[in-house]
């Protein structure tokens, strides 16, 4: 195939108004008159609450004080809808929203945030999803805390781990961590005619537009986003944050309103990558072919589900690692915490097993006196390889020469093992 | 004391939503009055690259340069919905809808233009002459693409959740001080699957991206949460790499195109990110004989490893 443009270094065509600052973000848009909002959020992880905004209401400045009483559908979330705009009768974690000050300026809604009164009647809280996956733990939502559970199983995976040569276990911990993409979130709406328009930051402009329809009970078509320039996301912005707060309030002040956050309120706004207990078990015979492979996954999706049900099925999916492995049995959960919600972060799930997963094949490759390259080209994918759930791989596995170009750049048969 | 060690990280990546769950982009093509076409698409630009990467699949299926292709994603009253910029989907299957929506419009031009002139060969038709001569007239061409994925059997997990994998591979060296438990990264390498390569400085930028994504996962990143509270909620105190900690990446892209994606390509976004940290926590072990098995790799947990070690050994 000849190709004259694909394959071809291009400049990127937004380079030029991203390097010489033409490019606006949501936070560069100033629109006349407009108010601006700011959040109050929940300091306890666990509680019921009174809210009182009489106080704050009565300040001069202050326009509004948006509350769930405000919010004509007061739920959403990218699955399960299990997020309240603003909380109405319980909070689920530190920095669950509560109420929105509309003010003519930042100073005026920041003081009216503290005008507000929040009577928090503290519920006993759980903070690890192992505790939480117990019966008698306090619950987030509902009868159960476990959200998800995802089986995996192919063959025979006493019968694998019999027949290994050795077997290798441990337990792997990752922690929840931020996205850190560069410009914290910030939007402004405004009516046009009957019209609420949002302009913010987003992964999904369509989906944000759908949960905006919803939760303001109007039209889709009677939404528009508006994707100003977008400062990194990798997962951070799928999940709405302050999309609903400020089309509700430009809906019921009729003046445009702006939002913006700081570093800090970026961290307790967005989702989290989960954090993960993942316990393994893996057998192989005296030639470093895998026989067997079993993981316990615990995700902690903190307060809300957001993508927990297809994060932690893709951990499942990909928890034995790019390898032909003929006995396998996963069992992957996804459970709710009083913990910061857990979302998508690049990876989606398939970042923390090989985490696991790698270090296994290291620990298999040692104990049988095979190098690491090795034991991984004697089990890696190849074209007709079968995966774990039984998918056929039918094109393109570039994988042995991923793996062959690695070890010859890093001069990997030189390898000296421990000290 | 200062030890080496080596250690290689091997990973794949399931594109898109999977499990079964509709996975659909759309994209409308339209030849603009002056001759250059218009690209409507809800496919987000968060930073990656898409709106170059997307513009170059449509340049290449009209045979036109990337200067006239005009690309609006940033509107949902006038963009179709592309599905999320997210999954590392956007190459792969707002790409496939693009081609497709170029590929309709083509053929309606050269309808057009063979009724009309006579003209046969795509190579003779001028864009800005179809214009003109069609004023009044909207040539454009839809497409819609929908990516391969089963859904998974309840008791099993069995069937074909994602299509396509897209692996990766990392191998680095660092150097471990003993005395303070500080990780340095000294030496990286990174080869890349990627189908085929649309644009290959994007690719490496990702690379490049991905690698410090990757090793601030292995070695800093730490909010620690204290009851339901996130302690290191700045950044004086939630620690991401600058660039003193991240060395040179060699970066090999290896092309293997795929029978499904558009001219070949997959997507990468994620998968450059995820082969890292395994590579660090295997180049530990080989460096000083302890595995670490909580992240991050802090100096605390490496000097605490070393201690029980030895303890174990007396």
């Amino acid at each position: 195939m000849k190709l004259h443009v694909v394959g071809q270094n291009n400049m990127r065509v937004d380079a030029a108004a991203k390097v010489t600052g033409k490019a606006l973000y949501p936070e560069d848009v100033s629109l006349e008159g407009m108010f601006i909002g700011k959040t109050l959020r929940s300091h306890k992880p666990h509680a019921c609450i009174t809210i009182d905004t009489s106080r704050a209401e009565a300040m001069e400045g202050v326009v509004k004080v948006l509350t769930y009483k405000d919010v004509p559908h007061n739920h959403y979330g990218v699955l399960m809808k299990d997020h309240e705009v603003f909380c109405s009768e319980k909070v689920r974690r530190i920095g669950d929203p509560i109420a929105f000050v509309v003010a003519v300026d930042e100073e005026v809604a920041s003081k009216a945030l503290a005008k507000i009164k929040v009577e928090y009647r503290e519920l006993k809280a759980v903070f690890d999803p192992e505790v939480a996956m117990h019966q008698d733990a306090p619950k987030l939502h509902g009868e159960s805390n476990i959200v998800y559970h995802y089986k995996l199983r192919q063959g025979d995976i006493e019968k694998g781990l019999e027949e290994s040569a050795v077997v290798v276990e441990n337990t792997y911990v990752t922690p929840m961590v931020d996205h850190v993409f560069l410009q914290p979130e910030a939007g402004v709406a405004h009516m046009e005619k009957d019209t609420i328009v949002v302009t913010t930051a987003t992964q999904y402009p369509h989906f944000d537009q759908l949960e905006i329809a919803e939760a303001l009970e109007v039209e889709k078509e009677k939404v528009k986003v508006i994707n100003a320039a977008v400062g990194g996301a990798f997962g951070g912005r799928e999940d709405i944050t302050l999309q609903i707060h400020l089309a509700l309030a430009t809906k019921l002040t009729g003046k445009p309103v702006k939002a913006v956050y700081s570093r800090e309120e970026s961290f307790i706004a967005h989702a989290k990558r989960h954090a993960m207990v993942m316990t393994y078990k893996t057998g192989a015979d005296e030639e470093g072919k895998l026989k067997a492979m079993e993981a316990r996954i615990i995700g902690d999706t903190g307060a809300y589900a957001s993508w927990a049900i297809n994060i932690m099925r893709k951990a499942g999916v990909h928890a034995t690692g790019p390898y032909e492995i003929p006995n396998v049995k996963v069992d992957s959960y996804a459970v709710y915490t009083n913990n910061p919600f857990g979302g998508a972060m690049r990876g989606f799930g398939a970042t923390q097993p090989p985490i696991a997963h790698e270090q296994q094949m290291d620990m298999l490759a040692e104990a049988l006196n095979i190098d690491p390259i090795s034991i991984r080209l004697t089990n890696a994918f190849k074209i007709g390889s079968k995966t774990a759930t039984g998918q056929i791989l039918k094109d393109s596995v570039p994988l042995r020469q991923c793996i062959e170009a690695v070890a010859e750049k890093l001069g990997f048969s030189v390898v000296s093992r421990g000290v | 004391m200062k030890k080496r060690g080596k250690g290689i990280g091997s990973i794949f990546y399931g594109t898109g939503y999977g499990n079964g769950f509709p996975d659909v982009s759309r994209s409308v093509a339209v030849l603009r009055k002056d001759g250059k076409v218009k690209i409507y698409t809800g496919a987000t630009e968060v930073g990656q690259g898409s709106k170059t990467v997307l513009s170059q699949i449509a340049a290449e299926t009209l045979g036109i340069s990337i200067e006239d292709v005009i690309f609006i994603c940033e509107d949902t009253s006038i963009t179709p919905d592309a599905g999320t910029a997210a999954a590392s989907r956007q190459t792969y299957n707002t790409g496939n809808a693009i081609k497709k929506s170029c590929e309709e419009l083509k053929r309606k031009i050269i309808d057009v233009t063979v009724k009309a002139s006579g003209a046969d060969a795509w190579e003779e038709i001028n864009l800005r002459d179809v214009a003109l001569n069609h004023k009044g007239q909207i040539l454009k061409g839809e497409g819609e693409f929908i990516a391969e994925t089963t859904e998974m059997k309840d008791e099993t997990g069995q069937g074909n959740p994602y299509w396509p994998y897209t692996f990766n591979v990392y191998g680095v060296e660092v150097e471990v001080d003993t005395t303070n438990g500080v990780v340095e990264v000294i030496k990286a390498v990174c080869a890349q699957d990627v189908g085929r390569a649309i644009n290959p400085k994007l690719i490496e930028g990702q690379m490049d991206g991905g690698f410090a994504m990757g090793l601030s996962y292995a070695l800093f990143e730490d909010l620690n949460i204290k009851n339901g509270e996130i302690k290191h909620n700045k950044l004086t105190n939630y620690l991401i790499p600058t660039a003193m900690d991240v060395p040179d990446l060699e970066k090999i892209i290896v092309e293997d195109p795929e029978a499904t994606g558009p001219y070949g390509a997959k997507g990468i976004g994620e998968p450059v990110m995820i082969g890292v940290a395994p590579a660090i926590l295997n180049a530990i072990y080989d460096a000083i004989g302890v595995r670490i098995t909580e992240l991050p790799a802090t100096p605390n947990k490496i000097l605490l490893a070393l201690k029980k070690k030895r303890e174990v050994a007396l």
